[in-house]
């Protein structure tokens, strides 16, 4: 297989994030993630590609600071945001700094309101002007939640949900999003729309993404560029376009593999070992 | 049996009911903050009135300033309990938590049981004995003092909830990690509900105080906070007061007429039926919230 980056072009300095050889252990025994190297250029879209267990929420855990609620610990490499190492920094040091992750599943809150979800993620810029200005600017994006704001979060569709998670992350004025599996369970055209607006935020406000999905086709849609991870590693580093056409791609992840059952794709993924 | 008798026990049952759901409130603050269910609210009750008495009798502080002074020191207290026994539970099973708060209990009931002695002492707040008329009602003056304070507290806390800190604090009794996801500073928040929550506490103390004197069993009003509480919903300010309301009348009037019969100790009987109902038919109170579940 060939997972050479060549049509990667050369970001040296222009990174908004940077993960360097980073190993992740959990509960002190639990190896997650092993030498792990991304980069998210600044402005850029990036997928993270990979199956169920691959280690990609670990990896944006390490990234936002969240890994210590669950007994995690970055025990190697390191993980600097524009330019600076942020090991050790406390989850909402990390938020203030630009940095947020939407959580896989949602987790909107629930008895709260859209309005008052988004006036909680609002705390951690004080004034009330700027809460004002990054609400208008989600409802703006997302007009749904505006016909919502009213009811409670937990009773909003999936997609609705998707939207707030979002929309909330969106109000703690972040410099990099990191999006966790937000297509899970939802219909694919609002796939589309979700990814269709993050798209238009991530150029439109400047912000960089980190997109973690297992719904490869339709990330491959919109980034510019993608890792794959499998077991711990990263095991393809690509563009887009190239990650599309990859046979071994279109094999596992891109339903390439019609009329193959599930016994035998395992039987070739067992013959096939990415990378080493 | 009169329908004037009745109707005496109902109000004088309310108000008292009423200062119930002041003890209610304190764990609701807590439970609306941080969704811990705080077993120790009644020791701080008591704590809150031994420390008012600290300041007055043992500082020699006149009341008007020994009770906000009681009251600041509760604040931080409250603050101090969390950081050092509740912080580092936070994220762990409900149950270590729940014992946690029964351990504090323990703990300062024993404290004090150490420092202060088993006696009963007065707490004079100026309130006099003398009955109030209402038409041919008596009422318990000292009743309606408490009921009155719980009612302007209850209303500066409903508004407090709609701050945007008071919404912070809700977040945060929703999601934990949603929270620190979003730069919440959930340690933060939790030890600021516990702050309230004693400040509460010590207002109860002192009205409590006035009425039975101070001494150890004022933290068993942690029973009737408790039942007070889960029937109105632990996280629902309004049912705290409507809940207290129902139960103060329903212990007044059961014991009015039924500690005749029985010989006495129909209200304990009452509180222990209500909270056993309340967790058998609606365990989540009557304005509770119940975790959403999605078709």
């Amino acid at each position: 297989m060939t997972a050479t980056p060549t049509q990667v072009p050369d970001e040296a300095g222009d990174e908004v994030l940077t993960l360097n050889n980073v190993e992740v252990i959990y509960d002190r025994i639990a190896l997650a993630i092993k030498g792990v190297s991304v980069q998210v250029p600044r402005g850029g879209m990036i997928a993270l590609l990979g199956a169920n267990g691959a280690g990609k929420s670990t990896m944006l855990k390490a990234v936002s600071g969240l890994l210590a609620a669950e007994r995690g610990l970055v025990t190697r490499g390191e993980v600097c945001f524009m330019g600076e190492d942020i090991g050790g920094l406390a989850p909402q040091r990390r938020v203030k700094m630009g940095i947020v992750q939407v959580l896989e599943g949602r987790r909107v809150f629930e008895h709260l309101t859209p309005d008052e979800n988004l006036v909680a993620a609002s705390a951690i810029h004080g004034s009330r002007h700027d809460m004002a200005r990054n609400r208008d600017m989600v409802y703006t994006y997302f007009p749904r939640l505006r016909e919502r704001r009213a009811a409670a979060a937990g009773y909003l569709s999936g997609g609705e949900q998707q939207m707030l998670a979002i929309g909330r992350a969106l109000m703690t004025q972040p410099k990099l999003l990191m999006l966790d599996e937000p297509s899970l369970g939802l219909a694919p055209f609002l796939v589309a729309e979700i990814f269709d607006i993050v798209r238009r935020i991530n150029r439109e406000e400047g912000l960089s993404v980190l997109l973690v999905e297992q719904n490869a086709v339709a990330a491959l849609e919109v980034v510019s560029h993608g890792y794959l991870m499998d077991n711990g590693r990263i095991v393809m580093h690509d563009s887009a376009e190239a990650m599309k056409k990859n046979p071994d791609i279109q094999q596992f992840y891109l339903g390439g593999a019609e009329g193959r059952n599930f016994h035998d794709i395992k039987h070739y993924s067992r013959r096939k070992r990415w990378l080493s | 049996m009169d329908l004037t008798y009745l109707l005496e026990l109902s109000v004088n049952g309310a108000l008292a009911g009423l200062m119930y759901s002041l003890v209610a409130m304190g764990i609701v603050l807590i439970y609306k903050s941080s969704s811990v269910p705080n077993l120790a609210q009644g020791s701080l009750v008591m704590l809150g009135a031994y420390i008012v008495l600290a300041f007055s009798n043992g500082l020699g502080a006149p009341m008007w300033m020994a009770i906000p002074l009681a009251m600041a020191f509760m604040f931080f207290a409250g603050m101090g309990i969390e950081r050092l026994a509740l912080r580092r539970l936070a994220g762990r099973p409900i149950v270590m938590i729940l014992m946690m708060t029964l351990g504090l209990d323990i703990f300062l009931r024993a404290g004090a049981m150490t420092i202060w002695g088993g006696s009963g002492r007065p707490m004079r707040i100026g309130i006099s004995d003398d009955p109030l008329f209402l038409g041919p009602l008596l009422l318990n003056r000292a009743y309606v003092v408490g009921a009155a304070v719980t009612l302007v507290l209850f209303a500066v806390f409903v508004l407090f909830f709609r701050t945007r800190r008071g919404v912070v604090l809700r977040a945060i009794s929703d999601d934990y990690m949603a929270s620190w996801s979003v730069g919440i500073s959930v340690e933060r928040g939790v030890a600021l509900s516990w702050a309230l929550a004693s400040v509460v506490a010590t207002t109860a103390g002192v009205l409590w105080g006035s009425i039975q004197s101070v001494d150890q069993s004022l933290s068993t009003l942690l029973l009737k906070g408790i039942t007070v509480g889960v029937l109105g919903g632990l996280d629902s300010l309004g049912g705290a007061i409507l809940a207290g309301i129902l139960l103060g009348v329903l212990e007044s009037v059961a014991s009015g007429y039924l500690d005749k019969l029985l010989g006495g100790g129909s209200r304990d009987l009452v509180v222990a039926a209500v909270l056993i109902l309340t967790i058998m038919i609606r365990p989540h109170g009557l304005f509770g919230r119940h975790d959403i579940e999605r078709i």
